[in-house]
């Protein structure tokens, strides 16, 4: 007979409790599935049931984040299930984020109704699914889990691009998104195979350690710096970086826009989460070698990303693809805080992510109302918007220009932060050459700022200024839908003028990694 | 007689490189993703490889994981490649081009793949969802 030791069924107790918010959607998703079997309740719409599993774990997440109940401290960080995971504020923080993005875009499938009755059980599920891969990504401590938890929140992703499959469009989607990111899943695999292989463990704990050793001493050997960039080149896909790019625009553009939403949100969201969370790993063995190793990579592509994204975005005439380029560039501005390769950086992410969030999801949410009017995405459908539903254009106002970052919308917080945790650095950097590099990441940041204005002011001025077109129809949204862009917009409104619990909240999700030297002097 | 790490990590590196070079040439949608396999086999060599040099199973674990993983893909690239098949009637790559810059031409394909076998001949399955039903001449290899 098995028998336990009172250690082990302890361990067991609170790894499980630490996986509660993952646990609950699991329940969920097993649930929705087994509803579809029966003939009675097949065709009923399980957003209801989608809605309370996120909000359950949502508590959940809540509870452990306020760290009311019988948990371990986030503040410190545990590893659980035999070091696979990490549980530690920002696994916290993220699966806030994730699920309070998810349960939103849950309830604006109410009001665009893109999964009918029939298709809600699959749609739900993938979504879901989905999640709990992104809020692995969020918490993987282990290379194995690095690889499942990008290929469990891909593999939905795939399908729910692909899911209006009557749609040419979004079937080509589909392909494009499985194909390219099958090709950049093997490209990552082989990077952990080279990493994991060299140390002869895939746990983060002990790779982070040998990297770190291996960066201290300058013996960064050839198969293990392939083996590295090879995993940032698959986290670069994700983040859909310059020049990994390519399939975001398509599949923005086929895909439903509630799905172009989540893609842009919550996927970028997790990859930021385990960038950041590699980059901080390595940092915390040996800060100065690691800085001066990644800053530069990462300052370039950051760099290079957000300018792309900014001037491809100038020609577009769809306004998701305009979108997608924007998303582009908008993970530029993230990468810029992660090339500062400390805890102020990426505080500064998180940060940024709850702003793009509302802002984000806000104008997707915009596109799929238009959507349903006029069938339509083109920027010409929404000519003359302002004269049949002037209050969505004012929505859609607020998100164009907290995407642009203008004060006192979220995104001007965002940006602050971000600009200003690369001021930091750049005042504290160990070399001349590397402040170099963080102040023309400054000035780039700035003039990429710039430009966009042109962009998202150019979409503003087609709903305002030109004229409806002929035979467009009715384009005025339901009451319901157009109260929950105004929420959005209000949301993206308070966020700009009261920022500061976001900013303590940001901070903490960082703190369980060490704090940069320079500011740690600074408050001490 | 054992084999040296290197030469298992040097078959691995060939297959991977095999599959790139496939998935990034190849044109037919089914054999784009037995490339994407090959890729991910490539890998599993390595870790398999990995696990025999270090005497532990990490490896063993990560290729049990990898080959688990592959096989969910290749499922849904299955299904989409369906999907794809009904809508277009070809399992060329290349007729997927609607959904690019504007302003960039469409890529002409000078070779197109040959055309499918005559399709009344293929089995034909039954529709989901009915009884199956046995016709007359009806062949189910």
């Amino acid at each position: 007979m098995l028998t336990f030791s009172p250690q082990a069924i302890a361990d067991l107790q609170r790894d499980l409790l630490a996986f509660l918010p993952e646990l609950v959607l699991c329940a969920a998703i097993v649930l929705m599935l087994l509803i579809r079997l029966f003939p009675a309740t097949g065709r009923t719409h399980l957003g209801g049931l989608a809605l309370l599993a996120v909000g359950g774990a949502l508590v959940v997440a809540w509870l452990q984040w306020t760290r009311s109940g019988s948990l371990p401290l986030p503040d410190t960080s545990v590893r659980y299930f035999t070091g696979l995971l990490a549980y530690d504020s920002l696994t916290v923080f993220l699966r806030l984020f994730l699920l309070g993005f998810v349960a939103l875009a849950i309830v604006l499938t109410f009001f665009t109704h893109i999964p009918d009755s029939e298709d809600s059980g699959d749609f739900y599920v993938l979504l879901l699914g989905g999640t709990v891969g992104m809020m692995l990504m969020a918490s993987a401590n282990h290379l194995l889990m690095v690889y499942m938890a990008v290929e469990m929140a891909s593999l939905p992703s795939y399908a729910l691009v692909g899911f209006t499959k009557g749609r040419r469009a979004s079937s080509e989607a589909a392909l494009k998104y499985v194909v390219y990111g099958g090709g950049a899943a093997g490209v990552m695999l082989y990077g952990i195979s080279l990493v994991a292989g060299r140390f002869g463990t895939g746990s983060l704990t002990d790779v982070a350690q040998g990297v770190g050793a291996a960066l201290a001493t300058g013996t960064l050997d050839v198969p293990l710096a392939l083996g590295l960039a090879f995993i940032f080149i698959g986290l670069a896909f994700k983040l859909s970086a310059v020049p990994f790019h390519f399939w975001c625009p398509d599949v923005f553009e086929g895909a439903p826009a509630e799905i172009g939403a989540f893609l842009s949100v919550a996927s970028k969201g997790a990859a930021m989460a385990l960038a950041g969370r590699l980059v901080l790993a390595f940092a915390a063995v040996a800060p100065e070698q690691a800085a001066l190793a990644f800053a530069p990579v990462l300052a370039l592509f950051a760099a290079v990303t957000a300018t792309f994204g900014n001037l491809a975005a100038y020609s577009q005439t769809n306004l998701k693809r305009l979108l997608a380029y924007s998303t582009i560039a908008h993970a530029g501005y993230m990468m810029m805080a992660l090339a500062c390769v400390n805890t102020e950086g990426m505080s500064a992410v998180l940060f940024y992510l709850v702003t793009y969030l509302f802002t984000n999801l806000g104008a997707f949410a915009v596109i799929a109302l238009i959507r349903n009017r006029t069938g339509s995405e083109d920027l010409s459908a929404y000519a003359g918007l302002v004269y049949t539903a002037p209050g969505l254009v004012v929505a859609m106002g607020v998100f164009l220009l907290s995407l642009l970052g203008l004060p006192p919308l979220a995104g001007f917080a965002g940006k602050f932060v971000i600009f200003s945790a690369v001021y930091h650095a750049a005042a504290d950097a160990s070399r001349p050459w590397l402040a170099q590099i963080y102040w023309a990441l400054f000035v780039i940041g700035g003039l990429n700022t710039v430009i966009s204005a042109v962009y998202y002011v150019r979409a503003l001025k087609v709903m305002v200024i030109d004229k409806p077109p002929e035979g467009v129809g009715d384009r005025r949204v339901p009451f319901a839908a157009g109260s929950y862009a105004a929420i959005l917009a209000m949301l993206v409104f308070v966020l700009g003028i009261a920022w500061n619990m976001l900013s303590v909240a940001s901070e903490r999700g960082t703190a369980s990694f060490p704090a940069p030297k320079a500011t740690v002097a600074a408050k001490g | 007689m054992s084999v040296p790490l290197e030469q298992y990590l040097v078959v691995g590196a060939i297959l991977f490189v095999l599959g790139a070079v496939g998935f990034l040439t190849r044109r037919n949608l089914i054999t784009l993703f037995l490339c994407a396999e090959l890729m991910l086999q490539g890998v599993t060599l390595n870790f398999v490889a990995f696990s025999k040099h270090h005497g532990q199973m990490t490896g063993q674990v990560f290729s049990l994981m990898i080959i688990t993983i592959a096989a969910c893909e290749a499922g849904l690239a299955l299904a989409l490649i369906l999907v794809l098949y009904n809508s277009r009637r070809t399992l060329d790559v290349s007729v997927w081009q609607d959904l690019r810059e504007s302003g960039l031409e469409q890529t002409i394909d000078t070779e197109p793949l040959p055309a499918p076998a005559d399709e009344a001949a293929m089995p034909r399955l039954q529709e989901a969802g009915k009884m199956p039903t046995r016709r007359r001449g009806d062949s189910y290899v």
